[in-house]
């Protein structure tokens, strides 16, 4: 039991971790290599706010600001120029930026770990079903699952969601009607990176923060990405719950065998299934 | 345009640099320098095979070099063989390596097969970290690589193993300019124009593609086994996903797709990472931001660019000359 729960709190933080990569590719057709890096940003930043102001919320709010502006700024001076070129510039420019973003943090931040702490209200354990259960880990399932809600009835039911899809079907059409195409782009790059910035301060309290995140845990996104087949979220949701599964038993019965299995599995799809487990021929979000 | 002339104006001066350096009484710190400046360009002309010719972005070249650089340590140092076998190994190791990546990567094309090369090498490194720790020794690399062994000249020394680089660049240089006019570049060529033209035309084109991604994976072994021989020592690190990130970079920043463009790219990487770590320790993030601005507004990368003014120049003279080029 608390092996399914780990598994779910795993897979709900890589579904937050991943959400925002497969949006932004899903709208805008571009893979956001700094993904892993505006993560490692959120976390940063929100235990900086942690350490002084003492609230958990404000953290959990700040990284998220932030890190949606860091990503507006980047769409708009980095990626815009970029459309009309072949896909891969934005693959490669957006690996620039990693180096920049991991600078700017060691400036800020330096080069040792940080520990960000775990708010008071959820440090706790529960019983559940007969085993002890961090209540931290209870809040990450019941987050992501809010989470992967509102994008939904964000992207479908929204008159906003209902822009995007249009802008990312046929844009010059969009424009033509007098729409602000170029803002939605920056509007979805921003939603997409404020993301990134929330599972950063989701993780803060889980894990120790370092400069390592930025180029590790855009690893476990793309392998999100390929599993749920690109920019499909309800393959992003299914597939980060699978891989947290996954884990979560690797790490009870073959600790040491974890990653392999992961990648075990991404290859295994990735023969059978090119496009994607989840893949299905109609558009979705 | 006359691009062979181009080239031979733009190689001339860069050789000349490369025999005369050992004659200025250089440091060995230059010397070095120069020597790692070659064989970054060795592999970043083998991954331009693939991402330059073909118009496929890889990031799992790292792959390949590092594989290269392990089976150049472990040929010497576990079962003794002769420093000119290892190399060769390490040649066959890079592109069986890129074979088996070819299976699983051009399954897909775009950006997916940047991703899943990226998978691939990942898996790799972590299998090179964890797993295989009783071959590769772990995150501590393997101390102590050989240098080459030739009719009893020390290699140790940084102006003898200089001159043996310089010569393995130069066979490499030409098998490349070779390989790029004959037959087999041309449909290459065509095929990142063109891929539905060349597989109505009747050529195999998944074939050419496996091919041409073996030859880069060779290429780029042989590389990491020079490196792991320069720098006497391997681990894991070049493996990550990382300097396959670095050597995309270089060869942007050079000019993608032409013959110098890769080995300008190294130069200028390495010179400005000399220069900028001189002055600041935030070197690698002001080379980002370098390398973001180079990518924005000069695409062609600097001898694309160069080129581009050659083209024009020819044209202009021979007009004025009253012939049509």
């Amino acid at each position: 039991m608390s092996t399914l729960i780990i598994g779910l709190s795993l897979g709900m933080l890589l579904f937050l971790l991943a959400s925002g990569l497969t949006l932004i590719f899903g709208m805008l057709g571009v893979i956001n290599f700094a993904h892993g890096a505006l993560y490692m940003l959120g976390a940063y930043i929100a235990f900086d706010i942690g350490r002084h102001t003492g609230s958990f919320v404000a953290g959990l709010i700040g990284a998220t600001v932030l890190v949606a502006v860091a990503g507006a700024l980047i769409e708009r001076l980095a990626l815009r120029p970029l459309y009309n070129r072949p896909h891969f510039y934005q693959l490669i420019l957006t690996f620039g930026v990693i180096l920049v973003i991991s600078e700017l943090v060691k400036i800020v931040w330096g080069l040792g770990y940080q520990e960000s702490t775990m708010p008071e209200a959820l440090a706790g354990t529960v019983e559940l079903f007969g085993s002890t259960i961090p209540v931290y880990r209870l809040f990450v399932i019941g987050f992501g699952a809010l989470v992967s809600g509102g994008l939904f009835l964000l992207i479908e039911k929204s008159t906003f969601g209902m822009l995007v899809r249009a802008a990312s079907s046929d844009g010059e059409m969009v424009r033509l009607l007098g729409l602000p195409v170029s803002s939605v782009r920056m509007a979805v790059f921003a939603l997409g990176s404020g993301l990134a910035g929330l599972a950063g301060a989701i993780a803060a309290p889980l894990f120790p923060i370092e400069l390592g995140m930025a180029t590790n845990t855009i690893i476990d996104c793309f392998i999100v990405v390929i599993l749920g087949g690109l920019g499909n979220i309800r393959g992003a949701v299914a597939a980060s719950l699978l891989i947290g599964l996954v884990r979560a038993i690797g790490y009870s019965y073959m600790p040491s065998w974890v990653d392999i299995l992961t990648f075990a599995l991404l290859i295994a799809t990735l023969l059978t299934r090119p496009q994607g487990l989840f893949f299905r021929a109609t558009r979705s979000a | 345009m006359n691009v062979s002339r181009f080239d031979l104006w733009l190689g001339l001066p860069l050789a000349a640099i490369a025999l005369l350096l050992p004659f200025s009484g250089p440091s060995d710190f230059v010397l070095n320098l120069a020597t790692l400046v070659m064989i970054w360009a060795i592999f970043a002309i083998g991954f331009d095979f693939v991402f330059g010719l073909l118009g496929m972005v890889s990031f799992g070249h790292a792959s390949f070099l590092g594989l290269g650089g392990y089976a150049l340590a472990l040929a010497t140092q576990l079962w003794v063989l002769p420093f000119s076998a290892g190399l060769g190994l390490a040649i066959v190791v890079g592109a069986l390596c890129a074979w088996l990546f070819s299976f699983f990567a051009l399954r897909v094309s775009g950006i997916f097969f940047a991703l899943v090369t990226l998978a691939l090498s990942q898996l790799l490194y972590i299998l090179a970290d964890s797993k295989l720790r009783a071959w590769t020794g772990g995150a501590d690399g393997l101390p102590g690589v050989e240098r080459p062994g030739l009719g009893g000249i020390d290699f140790f020394d940084s102006t003898h193993f200089y001159w043996y680089v310089v010569a393995v660049f130069a066979l490499v240089m030409a098998a490349v300019a070779v390989l790029r006019r004959s037959p087999f570049g041309r449909v290459i060529a065509g095929i990142r124009q063109n891929e539905t033209r060349a597989e109505q035309l009747g050529f195999d084109v998944h074939r050419y593609k496996q091919i041409t991604f073996i030859v880069s994976g060779g290429i780029s072994g042989l590389a990491g086994a020079l490196l792991a021989s320069l720098l006497m020592y391997v681990n894991p690190q070049m493996l990550h996903w990382t300097t396959s990130g670095d050597v995309i970079i270089m060869t942007l920043l050079g000019g993608a797709g032409t013959l110098w463009g890769p080995v300008v790219g190294v130069l200028a990487f390495e010179v400005l990472k000399e220069w900028l770590s001189g002055w600041t320790q935030y070197w690698y993030g002001v080379l980002g931001l370098v390398f973001i601005l180079a990518t924005l507004f000069f695409p062609k990368g600097i001898v694309g660019e160069l080129q581009e003014r050659f083209g024009q120049w020819q044209d202009k003279a021979a007009r004025r000359d009253g012939r049509s080029s």
